[in-house]
């Protein structure tokens, strides 16, 4: 996610090394004019070399040619060669009789320094000298190791030419080897030094100052130790010291290279510290001196160099891991800042989310608290009527409200059922739907009669100007009789379900209300038979989405007819279930059913409270059983009156507080015999208002007896009957 | 709302002071003494006849008749004519009659003949 492979780049590891001998150097130095100036430069070191000569001219304590050509070799490649033989020829040829021992000193002279180069190669020398081993490597393989090889061969030339004799051989040699040794090491470090200069960078005005003063120190000290006769030479090593630790090679090469001329200088003038001893205590002496110089110089500078190195690496690295954790902190606070902004939105749109919802949620509760409130909150207690209703608010969003249903109580025992659902959904259509439910209310008990009922909601709906359509049904029931009398504005057909069969009322059918202008109602009629169960319900019920609302119909068609013998309370939970199944439902449903009353098959028996509020459905009950029973019509009258008024008496008398009134009717051949029984104390007739009810019962049928019991009193009565047609 | 019996009453058109009240459904012990209140509640000051159409009334028993006494009882006190309309075959006529509510109130049949006054 985040770029950090630019943070170090551009860098440059501190201790890259460059190994490469000379291929750092001005390219015009590797053609002839290098070999030209190799060749020169050999010579002169050479001729300074000889001008410090111990022992004639032959052997010198400090050969600064095989230093020059190390430096060359590693400078300027090993292909410089040639020149440093030539110029080791040219330098031997005077010094020697004859060619032959000129060309074999020149082939030592070739042979040691290339030597020294190819082995410094391989172990991996650096030239900046900028390394202990560097140091080592330069003091143990170059100068003393590779040294050996010119040593012996140039002694083996001087044996051969007969300049020493043979009882000289090891001091010549070991002379010859320091000196070549001496050559390397005082020399070929302050020429390596040199591309320095230009490779490390140019020193400040201070740091150039301090240089002349240490060289210049050290120049004064150096003469001046070798001007005395006291052995004061380590002093020089306190400069060198300080050389090394304040300038590194560049300091310290020349001061070496300075310390070891004046040293080798007075010595061979046998001056200062090397006045009076042999020549082999002088050569001791200097070549020690030489030694520690070189080493004293070298590894401290390399040991500073390393320090430097060091502690510039750790101040880079340093750097970088801090450019790195400036980078990774910005990264990690971009990246914070845009999760915060992130979370920031999330719980905006949450809350946002949140808030519609809980308005969506509000709506839908208010939409259902009104419909519901607007509904019955209970159906009426009729006796001997069984009735039931459901209401199921939709589930989802604000779908609730405008499915309504209304049971009325009339006049004579008749019952208004109504159910009806206005289009649209949410407060408005349960506001409409209130109105229209309290209309309808109104106009029923204003006059029953169905088209007259629909005709004045209607009405109501056209002068209102309602923005809802509505549909719905309305219908009368007569329980005594079993007949339905409807008419419908549009709504879903009621239902009719008895003995495992069911159909759908179809008749009676008119456009919802409101819709056209005209209020032509239709009425129909039906006689429902004994035990049948009349359902009404909203489109909720059989509207199902991806499912024609034929075939919703048919779905309820036939879970009524298997389950009409049901009761109502578990028939409308089995409906509903059976047509919903787990599906939400997206509209509101409600349910009404009503059942009428199963035949009488034989006696009556009934048992009620003996309260004035039963007296009617003991009426209803009886003139059923008259009518089951085949008891013409014109009998009935005058037996639901006979028994009414000894019912009532037992209402009124029978009992000082509660107690039960128990009716039975049976068919005795043509005579219809009544009952009506109670557990209170009998009281005289007289004690009744005016008497009328015993006169009546006796006027009213063909005989009343009254059996007066300590448990209660009987009355019965019979009535001689005529038989209706079956018709 | 009494549910056996709706009770409501309206003047007759034409006939100064006469008004029609009328019961439909059942009167029994359980609503006799409110049907009377409902039926005196549709009946002013300025009413001098009042017709009770009983043409819809489907049940009456002794306590209705009861409540029809105390009806002319009340209406007589304030001079008020009370008639009874009961037509033939109505299930209540053979109460009615039975009871002798004819030698109070005068029982007409039909609506029309209650209120011809010169009767």
């Amino acid at each position: 996610m985040i770029d950090q492979a630019s943070a170090a780049s551009g860098r440059r590891a501190p201790f890259a090394a460059d190994r490469r001998p000379a291929r750092l150097l001005d390219p015009r130095w590797r053609g002839p004019a290098g070999l030209v100036l190799v060749a020169v430069a050999y010579y002169v070191g050479a001729r300074v070399g000889l001008s410090l000569s111990l022992v004639e001219q032959n052997i010198t304590p400090l050969w600064p040619p095989t230093g020059i050509a190390l430096a060359a070799f590693l400078l300027l490649g090993r292909r410089t060669w040639p020149a440093v033989t030539v110029a080791a020829l040219a330098v031997n040829l005077p010094l020697t009789e004859g060619l032959a021992p000129a060309v074999l000193t020149a082939v030592g002279n070739t042979l040691a320094p290339l030597l020294a180069a190819t082995l410094l190669g391989r172990v991996g020398f650096r030239r900046q000298l900028d390394r202990g081993r560097d140091a080592l490597a330069l003091v143990f393989l170059a100068a003393l190791g590779s040294m050996l090889v010119s040593a012996t061969i140039g002694t083996a030339a001087l044996v051969l030419s007969g300049a020493i004799t043979s009882d000289r051989v090891m001091p010549a040699w070991a002379v010859w080897w320091t000196g070549d040794a001496m050559g390397v090491l005082a020399v070929a470090p302050f020429l390596l030094c040199l591309p320095l200069f230009a490779e490390l960078g140019r020193w400040s005005p201070a740091r150039a100052a301090e240089a002349v003063l240490i060289l210049t120190a050290l120049a004064v000290v150096s003469v001046w130790v070798t001007l005395h006769d006291l052995p004061l030479l380590f002093l020089v090593l306190v400069v060198l010291g300080w050389a090394a630790w304040r300038l590194q090679l560049r300091g310290a090469a020349p001061a070496a290279l300075v310390a070891s001329l004046v040293a080798t200088w007075a010595a061979t003038h046998d001056r200062g510290p090397f006045e009076g001893h042999s020549l082999f205590e002088q050569m001791a002496i200097l070549q020690a001196f030489n030694s520690g110089v070189a080493l004293a110089s070298f590894f401290l500078s390399a040991l500073v160099t390393e320090r430097v190195a060091a502690s510039r690496a750790l101040e880079a690295a340093a750097a970088e891991l801090e450019a790195r954790v400036e980078q990774r902190t910005a990264a990690l606070s971009t990246a914070n800042a845009r999760l915060l902004q992130e979370i920031h939105d999330r719980s905006v749109a949450q809350e946002q989310l949140s808030r519609e919802e809980l308005r969506a949620t509000r709506e839908h509760q208010i939409a259902e608290t009104l419909q519901r409130s607007l509904l019955p909150d209970r159906l009426p207690d009729i006796p001997g009527v069984d009735l039931a209703a459901r209401y199921v608010p939709a589930t989802a969003d604000v779908h609730v409200g405008g499915d309504w249903y209304d049971v009325v109580q009339l006049p004579g025992g008749l019952i208004g059922l109504a159910i009806g659902d206005v289009t649209g959904h949410g407060l408005q259509a349960a506001a409409t739907m209130g109105q229209l439910r309290m209309a309808l209310r109104a106009y029923a008990l204003h006059d029953p009669s169905p088209v007259e009922v629909l005709r004045g909601v209607h009405q109501l709906v056209t002068q209102l100007a309602m923005p809802d359509m509505a549909t719905l049904i309305y219908l009368v029931f007569d329980p005594d009789t079993r007949e339905v009398r409807f008419a419908n504005a549009g709504h879903p057909p009621a239902l009719v379900m008895a003995d495992g069969t069911s159909w759908f009322l179809v008749d009676g059918l008119a456009p919802p209300v409101g819709v056209t202008a005209d209020d032509h109602y239709a009425e129909a009629s039906l006689d429902l038979p004994p035990g049948a169960t009349l359902l009404l319900y909203t489109d909720g019920l059989v509207e199902r989405r991806g499912v024609s609302i034929q075939e919703g119909l048919d779905r309820l068609a036939l879970e009524a007819a298997d389950h009409s013998d049901y009761d109502l309370e578990p028939l409308c939970d089995h409906l509903l279930s059976a047509l919903l199944g787990e599906t939400r439902n997206a509209d509101d449903i409600a349910l009404v059913a009503i059942r009428t009353s199963p035949r009488f098959a034989g006696p009556l028996e009934l048992l009620v409270d003996a309260e004035p509020h039963e007296l009617a459905h003991v009426r209803r009950t009886l003139r059923r059983w008259l009518r089951d029973t085949g008891v013409a019509s014109s009998d009935e009258n005058e037996i639901l009156v006979a028994c009414g008024e000894a019912s009532a008496n037992v209402v009124q008398h029978a009992y000082d507080g509660h107690g039960e009134l128990a009716v039975a009717a049976r068919l005795d051949g043509d005579v219809v015999v009544v009952t009506v029984s109670d557990r209170g104390r009998w009281r005289r007739p007289a004690e009744r208002g005016g008497g009328w009810g015993i006169s009546l019962m006796e006027a009213l049928v063909d005989a009343v007896e009254i059996d007066r019991r300590p448990s209660g009193t009987v009355v019965t009565l019979r009535r001689t009957v005529g038989q209706e047609d079956a018709s | 709302m009494n549910p056996h019996a709706h009770v409501r009453g309206e003047d007759l058109a034409g006939v100064d002071g006469t008004r029609v009240v009328r019961v439909e459904g059942e009167v029994d012990l359980a609503n006799a003494h409110d049907v009377l209140d409902l039926i005196l509640g549709r009946v002013s000051k300025d009413t001098t006849h009042v017709v009770l159409d009983l043409s819809a009334t489907t049940y009456l028993d002794s306590s209705g008749v009861a409540m029809v006494f105390r009806l002319a009882d009340r209406l007589g006190t304030s001079r008020q004519e009370l008639r009874l309309v009961v037509p033939d075959g109505s299930p209540i006529r053979a109460v009615i009659e039975l009871t002798s509510v004819d030698r109070v109130v005068r029982v007409d049949t039909a609506v029309s003949d209650a209120a011809d006054r010169s009767r």
